[in-house]
């Protein structure tokens, strides 16, 4: 079959677009838990007979390297498919990322003819294991929940009751899974729909071709872009906070090290871990195909800020990543992984513009939050006497950038969630929103300042919640770049009913009483430029919003003048 | 005699068109926007339009009017100085949105400026907790901190919105009394007014939008309703954003409604015109002075939105936040770019042509105006192709300064591009014709939609000059050009059915509600619609009043419409309702669960009155017979060459014409390019078809 005319690739290419971001509406208007339904942690994807990635709905960055691995084992497994099968499976050694993230894989037809697959992986607010939430600091993946292979949930449309007992008995509260659950084989079923209905408009063989076609499409325009970054060589190396868990002797949580070097050359980019320290006890461990997807976005919003190349698996071909199993960015069964799905992927996007900014300093954000900032929360819900288990991710700083300023409280770099609606919230958990704002001074300092972080504080509310926190650069903040300061790091602390603050490690389970407080700061991100040269009016237009204390822009920017300026409704009320 | 009127301020023009409901004779006139005082112009061309066409106003029964000024204050940040007042603690709201970003992968991206600076976002201490209950009081000496620093900081207008006020509004309630005896000329707006729905975020900036143009909206309105009831009119309708028209009354409680209000209207028209010409797949294009909006009618449905943001560069992606402010107000789904005949043309920093978004706008507008532009537009490039009148638009209404407009682009374009006048002019409608290329493909393509399926119906003054060369870009093969296509939006106005949508929040299990109380919901609801459409003087006989009901299962967010018969509410009425959301669920989903209750979370009416259908077809006869002429006209197949130029009232129903031809009209100039083909519809419709190659 010859190549397809450009109008109809075209019109193909963004009808296949098109389906994916329908599968991640209707599992939005479909789906029971609010990490779902509003705040949106989920992707959807189409893909081709082989499991590669054809098309990603408008997403998250985070599972760009890893879905393709999810379909894949899938096939591996079983081979052949019929119509109505529906596989699940979430084992991050097997092409998942973490527990929680529970992939959905459905075959698409047309009269007979295999189509490709269409995937959601959807984040389960709870997938078993000690800890409500799934996200305590086993030192096992063993210990951190239900842990399913790709296993055949629906064959021909008749449901394997067996397997379905089994899920549903491991996690907490079943009934609001088994509407995420459906929700997902809701969005499969609109995927495939729409694949057959394309086979039936251009012929299944056409249909095949173009899907084809696309992945060398964004092949081609990735390595056009790439060629025209300059070539060479950079080196960059952060320090993570820990991994959560304290070992014998430890008094703190000890820190770890990331090193990574970068090879640009032509129409390729090779990212080698050399000098990364091994994977750790704690569930900060990656597998390949999470810290890949770190790369991947920093990549692509280096090489192609303006969404030119549609994200599949052919964007990725021309990028080579070096890492010795058993580094934490590789890791090897059976570590746990909870935390690095998002933290290290978070990491290693981060330090990709780090190095990068020594070749093309123009085209790089300085560090964002560098956090996914979770806060899980569990127990009974004293209203309904039923259990409940709440997922929340907190955003900070986006990264400060070569012309602008950063931007405060926005997702960044492998995340794209949404927070929960304080109402939405209040209404399906025992929790009291006190106060959700904007943190003065948390963005880094600069030229062009950091994006603030924000502050997030719930009072949780006749019972005492089984609550777990993940935030990294607790200890490492945010670093700037081109002369511009760390934003400010990340903090989580419990205010007793008595008023007594206890601040808490970065990672790990902790209960809150009832009538505590639980406040947490996701960091603000680095600044970019030495941050005497700020414009004065810049500075002084931070500080009439409460952006930048008068103190800070004496310190940090030199302006001692701007006492009078700061306003009275950005003072902090009782 | 009973006339309609409808009158449509663009960006540039205002449009103001007359239809005899006896006859369905339609007339349009042109004046320009007066920026500084719309009103003015509307009064001026209402005045005109009426004198010109020997209407009086006691015979005028229907008096509709589109407007662009909200739209254009979110745009050009224009809007009043606004204050918030939000529960302690949420003050950031607002500017946190819902924290995610609009373009995956755009590092340079930021959202559009929180329409309230942070020094003007205020705090009181209060609490309602998610059952609605009072968990702390409110306190009033903070209202009374925050009304004084009101009154300091020159504040325009208050916006409100407390947590779970949607539940309980009691707090909302207080605060707006106390405002409103304080400071009794300030415009404040209560959430639990504007839209008592759950999530803070969307309901804050819906009433932000709603504060931020409310006082622009109701000094024109206002003005407006004065004008024209001192001429013996009937009050305005306004067109809304999802196509219906309301009160002025209605408009000033829920200003957002008011936003693409004359697009909406060009959509009505768009596809009331598909339906006379038999086309059920059309794109709508309507290009005027300051942008160019698409949308896309599918099997004569027209698609709205619910998740619209205003103000953004672009509605590209509905699902993702971060364009624009959200409005939770139904909106048809627009794509719209800045680029219009008064978009100015510019060399950017790295010797690249630009044109827009900056436009010339009505003042001082383009060069050729003669009324103090400097810089060339895209109706300069234009004039100085060929494809305007070299010496008057509008019919000699509009007189054009030709060597001025050559001379600004060879200056300003032409030299610092090493290119010749023609060349120059010639790109710039390359580069912003490919601009319009992306409204459309945004409607389409990027929906999955093949535009080669469609027609495209092209409007707006510029509309039909672009049309055929835009159409090309997309592969597109059939153009159709109004009668009118200068004031065809203003069409929409008079030819469009009185509409209105109601809703209330009403959260009840369907298993236990209360049959009486939802009857008498939907009572008053319809009791509200039927004084709407007395006052708009629609017999009885046309009225469709009829009622639905928003249900999701308990733990989802997001809701089904499905409708509800009409006559008396009854447990069965509930238990029949249940079963066919289980129904519809089962059908847009794949998949129900029936033995899970139904959860009711709004009860709407929608109210129609029938207008009377127009016969377009007898609009042609509005332009005055003239000569034929040739003119010079540059086309990139024959450069600049003599091409003929035909009076739109010389072509008779029938003939049909190869390009290159330029059609003149009162209203729009059509150009015809080489390789299409025109041809004369009946009903004064010209169908332009792309030949083979």
């Amino acid at each position: 079959m010859g190549e397809t005319d450009p109008a109809t690739f075209e019109v193909v290419k963004n009808a296949l677009y098109c389906a994916a971001e329908e599968m991640r509406v209707v599992l939005a208007k479909t789906a029971y838990s609010p990490l779902l339904k509003v705040a949106g942690d989920y992707s959807c994807g189409l893909f081709d007979v082989r499991g590669e990635m054809v098309a990603q709905g408008p997403d998250l960055p985070i599972h760009l390297g890893s879905m393709p691995l999810a379909v894949k084992a899938v096939i591996e497994a079983w081979r052949t498919f019929e119509p109505g099968d529906v596989f699940i499976h979430n084992d991050p050694y097997f092409g998942g990322s973490h527990l929680p993230d529970v992939n959905v894989v459905s075959p698409a037809f047309h009269e007979g003819t295999l189509l490709g697959f269409a995937c959601v992986r959807a984040h389960w607010p709870d997938i078993g294991s000690g800890t409500p939430g799934s996200y305590g600091a086993s030192t096992e993946i063993y210990g951190e929940g239900l842990r399913l292979p790709p296993v055949r949930l629906y064959r021909a449309g008749v449901l394997n009751e067996d397997v379905e007992q089994i899920i549903f008995t491991n996690v907490r509260t079943p009934e609001e899974r088994r509407g995420d659950l459906r929700a997902q084989m809701a969005a499969n079923h609109r995927g495939a729909l729409r694949l057959a209905e394309l086979a039936r408009k251009h012929g299944p063989a056409r249909l095949l071709a173009i899907m084809g076609e696309v992945m060398d499409y964004s092949e081609r325009m990735m390595r056009a872009m790439l060629a025209g970054l300059p070539d060479g060589e950079a080196t960059f190396e952060d320090v993570c906070d820990g991994d959560g868990v304290l070992e014998e002797g430890e008094k703190d949580d000890r820190t770890f090290r990331i090193r990574m070097h970068v090879i640009k050359q032509g129409e390729r980019l090779t990212v080698d871990f050399a000098g990364t320290d091994p994977q750790v006890a704690g569930p900060m461990n990656a597998p390949l195909t999470v810290t890949a997807s770190g790369i991947y976005t920093a990549l692509k919003m280096v090489a192609d800020p303006t969404d030119l190349v549609p994200p599949n698996s052919g964007c990725w071909r021309p990028v080579t990543l070096r890492a010795e199993p058993g580094m934490v960015v590789h890791a090897v069964a059976p570590a746990p992984v909870v935390y690095a799905n998002h933290e290290i992927s978070h990491r290693v996007c981060d330090m990709l513009f780090g190095a990068l900014a020594q070749l093309v300093p123009s085209r790089v954000m300085a560090c964002s939050q560098g956090t996914s900032a979770i806060l899980t929360l569990g127990g009974v819900d004293h209203r309904t006497g039923g259990r409940y288990v709440s997922y929340e991710t907190v955003k900070g700083g986006f990264g400060a950038r070569p012309t602008k300023d950063g931007v405060n409280g926005l997702a960044s770099g492998i995340s794209n969630t949404m927070n929960t609606p304080i109402e939405m919230l209040e209404m399906s958990f025992p929790v009291r929103i006190e106060r959700y704002a904007i943190v003065p001074d948390s963005g880094g300092p600069g030229r062009w300042r950091g994006g603030c972080g924000v502050e997030r504080v719930w009072k949780v509310l006749g019972h005492a919640s089984q609550a777990s926190v993940c935030l990294e650069r607790t200890k490492s903040p945010p670093f700037g770049l081109a002369g511009g300061r760390a934003g400010a790091p990340g903090r989580i602390a419990v205010v007793a009913p008595d008023g007594t603050e206890r601040e808490l490690v970065s990672k790990g389970p902790f209960t809150a009483p009832p009538g505590a407080e639980v406040c947490m700061q996701a960091p603000g991100s680095g600044g970019f430029g030495p941050p005497a040269e700020r414009e004065a009016a810049r500075v002084r237009a931070d500080v009439v919003d409460g952006y930048v204390t008068p103190e800070a822009a004496a310190r940090d920017y030199g302006q001692r003048d701007a006492r009078a300026l700061a306003c009275p409704a950005c003072a902090r009320r009782p | 005699m009973t006339w309609r009127v409808g009158v449509d301020i663009g960006g540039t023009f205002t449009d103001v068109v007359l239809a005899d409901e006896a006859s369905g004779r339609v007339a349009v006139l042109k004046v320009s926007t007066t920026p500084r005082d719309f009103a003015r112009g509307v009064v001026d061309g209402l005045a005109a339009a009426m004198r010109q066409h020997g209407v009086v106003p006691a015979d005028v029964g229907w008096l509709a009017h589109a407007t662009t000024v909200v739209t254009n204050a979110l745009l050009e940040g224009k809007g009043a100085r606004t204050a918030l007042i939000t529960t302690r603690g949420c003050r950031d709201v607002l500017e946190l949105r819902r924290s995610a970003r609009a373009s995956l992968y755009d590092l340079f991206q930021d959202a559009p400026a929180v329409l309230v600076p942070r020094h003007l976002r205020l705090e009181v201490r209060e609490r309602v907790d998610a059952e609605g209950r009072v968990v702390e009081r409110l306190r009033m000496e903070d209202v009374d901190d925050a009304i004084d620093f009101i009154k300091r900081h020159d504040v325009q207008a208050v916006a409100v919105c407390l947590l779970f006020s949607f539940l309980a509004d009691a707090h909302e309630r207080a605060i707006g009394a106390r405002l409103r005896a304080a400071l009794p000329d300030l415009p404040v707006f209560l959430s639990s007014e504007v839209l008592p729905e759950i999530r803070e975020f969307e309901r804050t900036s819906t009433t932000a939008v709603c504060a931020y143009v409310g006082p622009i909206l109701a000094s024109y309105l206002d003005r407006l309703e004065r004008a024209v009831t001192g001429m013996g009119l009937p009050a305005p309708w306004v067109m809304g954003s999802s196509g219906g028209v309301f009160t002025v009354a209605e408009g000033l409680r829920m200003p957002a409604m008011a936003v693409e209000s004359g697009p909406a209207a060009g959509v009505i028209a768009a596809a009331l015109a598909g339906r006379q010409l038999g086309l059920a797949d059309v794109i709508s294009f309507d290009m005027g002075g300051t942008t160019a909006k698409a949308a896309l009618i599918e099997k004569g449905e027209i698609t709205t939105t619910a998740e619209y943001e205003v103000g953004g560069s672009g509605n590209v992606r509905r699902w993702l936040h971060g364009t624009g402010h959200p409005i939770r107000v139904p909106v048809i789904d627009l794509a719209e770019v800045s680029a219009g005949g008064g978009s100015v043309a510019w060399i950017d920093p790295g010797g690249v042509l630009r044109v827009g978004p900056e436009s010339a706008g009505a003042e001082p507008g383009p060069v050729c105006y003669g009324q103090g532009g400097d810089r060339p537009s895209v109706t300069d490039a234009d004039l100085v192709l060929g494809y305007l009148d070299p010496v008057a638009l509008l019919g000699g209404a509009l007189p054009v300064q030709h060597d001025r407009a050559r001379a600004s682009l060879e200056e300003r374009i032409a030299r610092p591009l090493g290119l010749g006048v023609l060349e120059a002019a010639a790109a710039i409608v390359d580069v912003v014709n490919a601009g319009m290329a992306g409204a459309l493909r945004i409607v389409s393509v990027e929906r999955g939609h093949d535009p080669r399926e469609f027609t495209l119906v092209a409007f707006g003054g510029a509309g039909p000059v672009h049309a055929a060369r835009l159409a090309e870009e997309l592969d597109i093969r059939t153009v159709v050009i109004p009668p009118i296509p200068g004031g065809f939006s203003a069409l929409g106005l008079v030819a469009s059915d009185v509409r209105r949508d109601y809703a209330r929040t009403f959260y009840a299990s369907l298993a236990t509600a209360d049959p009486a109380e939802i009857a008498a919901v939907y009572a008053a609801m319809e009791e509200e619609a039927r004084v709407m459409l007395r006052r708009a003087a629609i017999p009885e006989g046309r009225w469709e009043v009829t009622r639905a009901a928003d249900c999701r299962y308990p733990r989802q967010a997001y809701e089904l419409t499905v409708p509800v018969a009409a006559g008396p509410v009854t447990p069965e009425t509930l238990a029949g309702l249940a079963a066919e959301f289980h129904e519809r669920h089962r059908q847009t989903y794949g998949h129900a669960s029936p033995d899970e209750p139904v959860q009711l979370v709004n009860v709407r009416v929608a109210a129609a009155g029938r207008l009377q259908a127009l016969d377009l077809a007898r609009a042609a006869a509005a332009d005055a017979p003239a000569v034929p002429a040739t003119r010079q006209v540059y086309f990139k197949e024959t450069g600049l060459a003599p091409c003929e130029v035909v009076p739109r009232a010389a072509l008779a129903p029938g003939v049909s014409r190869p390009g290159p031809v330029v059609i003149e009209a009162a209203d729009a100039t059509i150009v015809v390019p080489p390789g299409w083909r025109c041809r004369v519809e009946a009903g004064g419709f010209i169908l332009m078809e792309r030949r083979h190659g």
